[in-house]
């Protein structure tokens, strides 16, 4: 969400508009260079993060974060030299806005959850502070670079919270990550525009530095410099994460008013995904209904108030024509041999420049002789808890149903290659890409599955090369079918998972299974379709 | 600039994507991608005595190092009782010491395979090579620190490479048309080959002899530096130099030539033969089986390549 700047800010819906209002009285300090020092000590703060271990274990990593302390330093002493030389000085006021810290705690909350099983989050708080002390430094310079006046709060918390929850880059290239930051907030002050008589920001800060830098490393083939689907698949591995995300989700719903944007989106997420499941026999996305990092972001990402439409039609539209997006995005991604996590991040930036559009065509329908025939001015006149109710019950029917927390069709491997024997839709072409993403992780399987497929030349087109190269990989790893191909191209010969493969092959979305007994994985991978694994299961408890 | 960006947000937001483009861009690779993007230097010698530079760097000779060993019946496994060195898993069955096998005819490397010719093959394709070390040696040298996939994939490379080529010697040429490929030899390939037909236990005989062999020292040699006149078929470095790998997996004697693709499940080391330059005596026998992980890249492993019958 954006991190509003006082007097100058977009007023919401009435509570907003009302929060807002309480929140503008507070007085600025008098202007002094004086309030240089706060930048300065925050740029002290993220040069003694860099001296923390984590942080030193790379040398470019080291060399990152003394680089943003740099450019800060630079920045601050040139702002200061123009202020002496003018004499002029700065001030701030301290306005602590709902929907920064309430946003902010949710996502704070959301971390805890996910980093208590996934650890690398625990371990990346240092980074954490080293960017939010980096926001509020270049927000406050960029500020008073322009302005008299800078607004204190906790502005920056969601939109470092925010940005972190889709991109990391990764340690050797953490440069990015402060300059995606830098970004954001670059966007926030100048891409600016007219709506409803004040000038207030287009984009989303956070979504826009995301969906930007999501578009240029996908133009660059450079995605694999980010953890974005680390994270985004390892947001799973954090039990029951859809319900999680559901109840802490509510908090903004209730405070934000945004439950017909989030349930728009939900329902067109889920929508789509029964409709093409149904249509074809195959599900929409591989391995969940609607994928976690997209059930976060439409809580999240896409429901900032200044950068939605304030009616509740155009939020209903905004939320349906995000759904929409994602859905098409992840289609258009996966086709492209892209990595679809980017498809929640993408569309947010074009539906920020829609929704004046939205607005003009809702006061259009408005204004039509069918909008009060249907009665649709008493369906959206209803309080924001009725609409929220709706949605408790609409998700809560998707758990019921399976469709959140439970296991997905699609994480069973058996259930892939019964599809793409039967030619279901795009089932073959999946089929090889979750084995490939298997065989990354060194399940020697898949690597010889995917050997076999290119030898043959069924699933996709013959590739020797490729085969050989697979089967390599295969046999390295100790997968004896694999070897015995790579001896005798002219026959292809395959085996039943490993123990350990199965390990890797059962992660439904990232699991660690390391730890389970035999007759465990044997069990689960019975349940999953591997027929072979159903009379080990006896064999092993 | 601020009315510009009043006036063409759009604009300003196309400068900014062109910012960010350009830092991505001009990111430098991380030192962990760069070491795996790195192909190490791949020198090749405009010459090397012996050798043809115009073919691989295959040795100079008319079947381009290839050397018959003829089909036939030979001694396989050890006789404890003739050779005190041999080990449990060299005895042929519990009521057998030794068995016999019969081999057809084939084709062996008179030479281990060198640094030269692995770095044409690594030029040539550009295989990743997963150690440096492997091309760090004289060219002259075998290759080492290669696994078994590396070197089915050079040999699969070389006999692409001999049956395409219009200056293969004629007698390759028409054992690849009719369907011979270049391998790594079975262990009872690699066996016969080193002890011929009757049952030395060294490949010049039954008593170890330093100047037959580079064994017990602090490298390798380059290949065919001992000269070895009582040797088999003319075959070099079969003892000592650097282990060979074979296409043989590692299973409990009986030896059955039918058996080496069975046993899927397993995940089987590959037999390794001939001992290195670090190893004794003991291990440089022609009846010693050594095994290995198949992707196991040592300083004292290389292979030699076979053509073999399909």
């Amino acid at each position: 969400m954006a991190a509003d700047r006082g007097p100058r800010s977009a007023k919401g819906p009435k509570g907003e508009a009302r929060a807002n209002a309480r929140a503008s009285t507070p007085t600025p300090t008098t202007p002094s260079r004086n309030v240089l020092y706060l930048p300065l000590a925050l740029s002290a703060v993220i040069g003694a993060l860099a001296f923390l271990p984590r942080v030193q274990a790379n040398p470019r990593l080291t060399f990152s974060v003394w680089g943003a302390v740099a450019v800060l330093l630079a920045w601050l002493a040139v702002l200061y030299v123009r202020l002496k030389r003018t004499d002029e000085g700065r001030s701030f006021v301290a306005v602590l806005r709902k929907q920064h810290y309430i946003q902010a705690c949710v996502q704070l909350s959301i971390y805890a959850y996910w980093g208590w099983y996934w650890r690398p989050v625990y371990e990346f708080a240092g980074l954490f502070l080293a960017q939010l002390a980096f926001a509020y430094a270049f927000d406050m310079l960029l500020s008073w670079s322009r302005h008299q006046n800078y607004t204190l709060g906790f502005g920056p918390f969601p939109i470092v919270f925010s940005t972190n929850l889709f991109i990391w880059f990764k340690d050797d290239w953490f440069y990015l990550q402060f300059l995606m930051l830098a970004v954001g907030f670059v966007g926030k002050e100048f891409v600016r525009w007219e709506r409803e008589g004040k000038r207030v920001h287009i984009f989303n800060p956070s979504a826009f530095t995301l969906g930007l830098f999501s578009l240029v490393l996908i133009a660059t083939g450079t995605t694999d410099l980010t953890w974005g689907p680390d994270i985004a698949s390892t947001l799973t591995l954090a039990p029951y994460i859809y319900t999680y995300l559901f109840a802490v989700g509510l908090v903004c719903l209730y405070f934000f008013s945004i439950t017909l944007l989030t349930g728009a989106a939900a329902a067109v997420l889920f929508g789509g995904s029964w409709v093409y499941a149904a249509v074809t026999g195959v599900p929409y996305f591989i391995d969940s209904e609607i994928p976690a990092a997209v059930f976060l972001g439409l809580h999240l990402l896409v429901t900032d108030p200044s950068t939605s439409p304030r009616t509740p039609p155009g939020k209903l539209l905004f939320g349906a024509m995000y759904g929409g997006g994602v859905l098409a995005l992840y289609g258009l991604l996966s086709s492209s041999g892209v990595p679809t996590h980017y498809d929640k991040l993408l569309c947010v930036p074009l539906l920020n420049l829609s929704i004046r559009g939205i607005d003009a065509l809702v006061a259009r329908l408005r204004a039509s002789p069918a909008w009060g025939s249907l009665r649709l001015e008493w369906a959206f006149g209803r309080p924001n808890p009725a609409y929220m109710g709706i949605w408790v019950v609409f998700f809560l029917s998707m758990a019921a149903l399976g469709r959140a927390d439970g296991r997905h069709t699609g994480d069973s491997l058996p259930f892939w290659e019964q599809a793409c024997a039967e030619d279901r839709s795009n089932a073959c072409e999946r089929l090889l890409r979750l084995e490939a993403t298997y065989c990354g992780d060194a399940s020697a399987w898949a690597c010889n599955e995917l050997g076999v497929a290119y030898t043959e030349g069924r699933l996709t087109t013959a590739d020797a090369d490729l085969a050989a190269g697979y089967f390599s990989r295969a046999c390295e790893l100790r997968f004896q079918a694999a070897c015995v191909n790579l001896l005798d191209p002219t026959r292809t010969s395959r085996a039943e998972p490993r123990l350990l493969d199965l390990r890797l092959l059962l992660r439904e979305g990232g699991l660690n299974r390391m730890g389970d007994t035999e007759g465990e994985i044997y069990a689960r991978a019975c349940e999953h379709g591997w027929t072979f694994a159903c009379s080990r299961v006896a064999v092993s408890l | 600039m601020s009315s510009f960006l009043k006036r063409w947000p759009a604009l300003a937001a196309l400068g900014l994507v062109a910012a960010v483009w350009l830092a991505l861009r001009l990111a430098p690779a991380s030192p962990a991608d760069a070491e795996a993007a790195a192909t190490p230097p791949v020198e090749l010698p405009v010459e090397l005595p012996g050798f043809r530079a115009d073919s691989w760097f295959l040795p100079d000779e008319d079947l381009l190092g290839f050397v018959q060993v003829p089909g036939g019946a030979f001694v396989m496994g050890s006789d404890a009782g003739v050779d005190p060195l041999a080990f449990d898993i060299e005895r042929w069955s519990p009521t057998a010491a030794q068995g016999t096998v019969d081999v057809p005819t084939f084709y062996l490397g008179r030479y281990e395979v060198t640094v030269a010719q692995y770095a044409a093959f690594v030029r040539a394709t550009g295989y990743r090579v997963a150690d440096a070390g492997a091309l760090t040696g004289r060219p002259n040298f075998p290759v080492a620190s290669v696994s078994w996939t590396d070197a089915l994939a050079y040999a699969r490379w070389l006999g692409e490479m001999l049956a395409g080529s219009a200056a293969t010697p004629a007698p390759l040429a028409r054992l690849l048309g009719g369907g011979w490929r270049v391998t790594l030899p079975t262990e009872a390939e690699w066996e016969k080959a080193a002890r011929g037909a009757d049952t030395r236990i060294y490949p010049w005989g039954n008593e170890p002899r330093a100047e037959r062999a580079n064994y017990q020292g602090p490298g390798p040699t380059r290949v065919g530096a001992f000269e070895c006149p009582e040797c088999p078929y003319g075959l070099a470095d079969m003892s000592g130099n650097v282990w060979e790998w074979t296409r043989s997996p590692y299973q409990p004697y009986p030896y059955d030539p039918t058996d080496d693709t069975q046993g899927l499940d397993a995940e089987a080391l590959w037999v390794m033969r001939g001992g290195s330059f670090s190893d004794g005596p003991q291990n440089i026998r022609a009846g010693v089986r050594g095994g290995a992980d198949p992707g196991a890249r040592r300083p004292f492993i290389g292979f030699r390549v076979a053509l073999s019958r399909p």
